[in-house]
């Protein structure tokens, strides 16, 4: 399980893998307002990114991944 | 119109392009021994590619055909169309010493190439596409892409990139296939094995901004990857090579206007660090002008000073004293002042040898290739600093010494190899500092000099008598090839067998004020040493003719020069005096001072109004005159100490060889005037 749901907020765990996009689709249309925190991050599978992009949350916190703090996760945070 | 700024980027365009194309052909060259290194097929590329696009703003139809061709090879290497081939890499370097040709023609007509320059460019031309060959439509390759690069320029510019910083990159768009997911697919995972990332954005295509609605679907992938990265297309590619049609790669450079616009301040603050001033060599001709007349000037000062304070004057003005003081002090200021700008003046005459140095290595190739040698050509000692006027003249004599050894030294390789040498033979061209000298040395691993076929060839030229020949110990007997006619070339070669030799050579190094050395073993190899002053001991000196002979002054001595109208010359007992602004000076003959049959002894009293021309130095504390036939203008010289039994000549200070090979004695007057004999001496007291 790298997909944590409370409530609103959701914490992305270790490296994410395409089974866990399904798992994020539905917890962000159940939210309100969704958090996503990927500080514990290790790897965003393609299509979890997608998913970022397509729902457009607020993502929270600095992945331990260098490549996933440095070059994704600002895509998924700014623009 | 409009002549002038085009003027003004010919002579732009002649100061980089030898620098661009001096790291090209570092670049080539060093892709002879590292074929696998992209970096260096890179550094080629772009260096061609840029001058390419400076040649562009010039009427050179020749040069831009080869430097295009140049480019499409480089580029089909770097973007792993092409294998990289050896012959292809010599096609190149002949390609860059062509352009190196063709600007120093540029430099020296400004601005026209030879005639031949057409031929030439078409002989370069095919050579190349040769290389290129079943690439044929190699340029198409590069413009299918081009209506796309769009996305290229934004990024670069929304990253805030600094093109300065990144002339070339490498530019890949990923737009995977909607089902790639299900094959396993991760983009993200291969972006993430892209090196030398430099701008990412992840995108969906389409620009998709409408929310996404209840039934959407996560496994349809819609991403769209852009990449900029600094490393080769090659390795950007390398991730995603199992998915060639979902990728676009292109090898970009930021156009003109992007480096324009942010381009200019970045050198200046970015090279702080061992910053380095290019200084028109003019300036510093004129200050090292101005330096002299300041020289000059401050003797005049000094000769104030010791008229002020004769007893005349300090007689006549009462308060005068105090004057004379400051006046003293003045001087000295002056002369610490004069002391410091003349060391400083010398200190930007030294420049690194590294320029010269560096364009040894390809004309070793060259040289090399010619002769179906293989050589290597070592350089050391790049940052030794030498006064620029050496290193303006070591060009021809190193040339000449380099293609000694590749013609004579170095072996042919069926010869080296049944001596059981390797085949690659090692040519080390390395300087150092001792003191304030510089030492040159080329050392080659060739088959050495014999001196019995040295004494053989000298006693066929006639150039000493058998005898003195066989009684010359071996190591005298190298120092013969410095005979002027001697070369002991079996066959006569392209390269060196045009007859002008070592004596030519030995020349050009005594002209800079240094010396040639040789040392040899015969079957391991030949070092031709130079050793040159560090600062060439500049003289400026007056040239003077006195009976149809030229002679130097030097100008440091010199308080000024002047007419004295015949008539205004006083017979005072054995000499003659004249007055110049109330002071009478001591008239001297430089042909009595140098005991010449001179022609003023006879007519020392010339009809009235025949003016002679004299001129005043300083000896001791007094000023004389000394007169000449003319004055014929000043000249900076490189002085050469007397040697041997003229050193203990009086009066002399040294020689120098003038433009026309002539040689010039520079005089030391006050040691001239000092070693008069009694009589002629009276004429000062």
């Amino acid at each position: 399980m790298t997909v944590v749901v409370e409530n609103d907020f959701i914490r992305l765990e270790g490296a994410c893998a395409a089974e866990d996009a399904e798992t994020l689709v539905s917890a962000l249309q159940g939210a309100a307002d969704p958090i996503v925190d990927v500080s514990r991050c290790l790897h965003l599978h393609g299509a979890v990114v997608q998913v970022l992009l397509a729902f457009r949350p607020s993502v929270r916190g600095m992945a331990e991944d260098i490549f996933l703090r440095d070059w994704v996760i600002p895509h998924l945070v700014a623009d | 119109m409009g002549a002038a700024p085009m003027d003004e980027l010919l002579e732009q365009f002649l100061v980089e392009g030898p620098e661009q194309v001096q790291q090209a052909s570092d670049a080539l060259l060093a892709l002879e021994d590292t074929p696998d290194d992209a970096g260096l097929i890179d550094q080629a590329f772009r260096a061609i590619h840029t001058l390419k696009g400076s040649v562009g703003l010039f009427d050179l139809p020749a040069m831009g055909q080869v430097l295009h061709v140049a480019e499409d090879l480089l580029g089909a290497w770097r973007d792993g169309r092409l294998p990289l081939s050896r012959p292809g890499v010599d096609a190149l370097i002949s390609a860059t010493a062509q352009t190196e040709r063709w600007l120093g023609a540029l430099a020296a007509t400004s601005g026209a190439l030879p005639a031949d320059a057409g031929e030439a460019a078409a002989h370069l031309v095919g050579r190349l596409r040769r290389f290129l060959g079943d690439d044929g439509p190699a340029a198409s390759v590069g413009t299918t892409l081009p209506a796309d690069t769009a996305w290229i320029e934004d990024l670069f510019r929304t990253r805030g990139l600094d093109p300065a910083r990144h002339p070339t990159l490498t530019a890949l768009r990923y737009a995977p296939d909607p089902g790639c997911y299900f094959r396993g697919e991760d983009p993200i995972a291969l972006v993430r094995r892209v090196p030398g990332l430099v701008a990412l954005r992840i995108g969906r295509a389409g620009d998709a901004v409408a929310p996404p609605d209840d039934v959407y679907d996560p496994y349809a992938c819609d991403l769209v990857v852009e990449i900029l990265s600094n490393a080769a297309p090659d390795a950007v590619r390398a991730p995603f090579r199992f998915m060639p049609d979902q990728i676009q790669v292109v090898a970009w450079s930021p156009p003109p206007a992007v480096l324009a616009a942010v381009a200019p301040p970045a050198p200046m603050i970015a090279d702080t660090v061992g910053r380095t001033l290019r200084v028109d060599s003019g300036r510093i001709d004129a200050l090292a002008e101005l330096v002299d007349e300041l020289v000059v000037t401050k003797n005049a000062l000094s000769d104030l000073v010791a008229q002020m304070t004769g007893p005349a004057v300090g007689a006549a003005t009462g308060g005068g004293e105090a004057a004379v003081r400051s006046l003293g002090d003045r001087q000295a200021a002056l002369d610490r002042l004069v002391g410091r700008l003349h060391r400083t003046v010398m200190g930007i005459r030294l420049v690194p040898l590294l320029p010269l140095l560096r364009r040894f290595p390809r004309m070793v190739r060259e040289m090399a290739t010619a002769l179906g040698k293989e050589v290597d050509l070592a350089v050391e000692g790049q940052d030794v600093q030498v006064d620029k006027g050496v290193v303006e003249g070591l060009f021809e004599p190193l040339t000449h010494l380099l293609r000694n050894a590749v013609d004579h030294g170095i072996e042919l390789a069926t010869e080296r190899t049944a001596q059981g040498k390797p085949v690659r033979s090692r040519i080390v061209l390395r300087a150092r500092r001792e003191d304030d000298q510089v030492v040159i040395e080329v050392t080659d691993d060739g088959r050495g000099m014999d001196p019995a076929r040295i004494r053989r060839a000298a006693a066929e030229r006639g150039l000493m008598p058998a005898r003195a020949l066989d009684a010359l110990p071996d190591d005298q007997v190298l120092d013969l090839v410095f005979r002027p006619g001697f070369s002991t070339a079996a066959a006569v070669t392209d390269l060196s067998g045009r007859g002008v030799g070592m004596d030519a050579m030995r020349a050009a190094v005594g002209r800079l004020g240094g010396s040639v050395g040789i040392d040899s073993t015969p079957g391991q190899g030949t070092t031709v040493r130079l050793v040159l002053p560090l600062n060439l001991v500049l003289a400026r000196v007056m040239v003077v003719s006195v009976n149809g002979e030229r002679y130097g002054i030097p100008m440091d001595g010199i308080v000024e020069t002047t007419r004295v109208a015949g008539d205004h010359i006083r017979p005072i007992r054995a000499g003659r005096a004249f007055v110049l602004r109330d002071a009478v000076l001591p008239l001297l003959a430089l042909a009595d001072l140098l005991g010449l049959q001179s022609g003023t002894a006879a007519p020392s009293m010339p009809e009235g109004g025949d003016a002679r021309r004299a001129v005043v130095v300083r000896v001791g504390g007094e000023r004389v005159a000394v007169e000449v036939d003319a004055f014929i203008g000043r000249r900076d010289v490189v002085l050469r100490p007397m040697t041997g039994l003229l050193r203990a000549m009086p009066g002399l200070l040294g020689t120098t060889l003038l433009g026309d090979g002539q040689v010039l004695m520079v005089l030391d007057v006050p040691g001239l005037i000092d070693a008069i004999p009694g009589p002629s001496r009276e004429a000062e007291s």
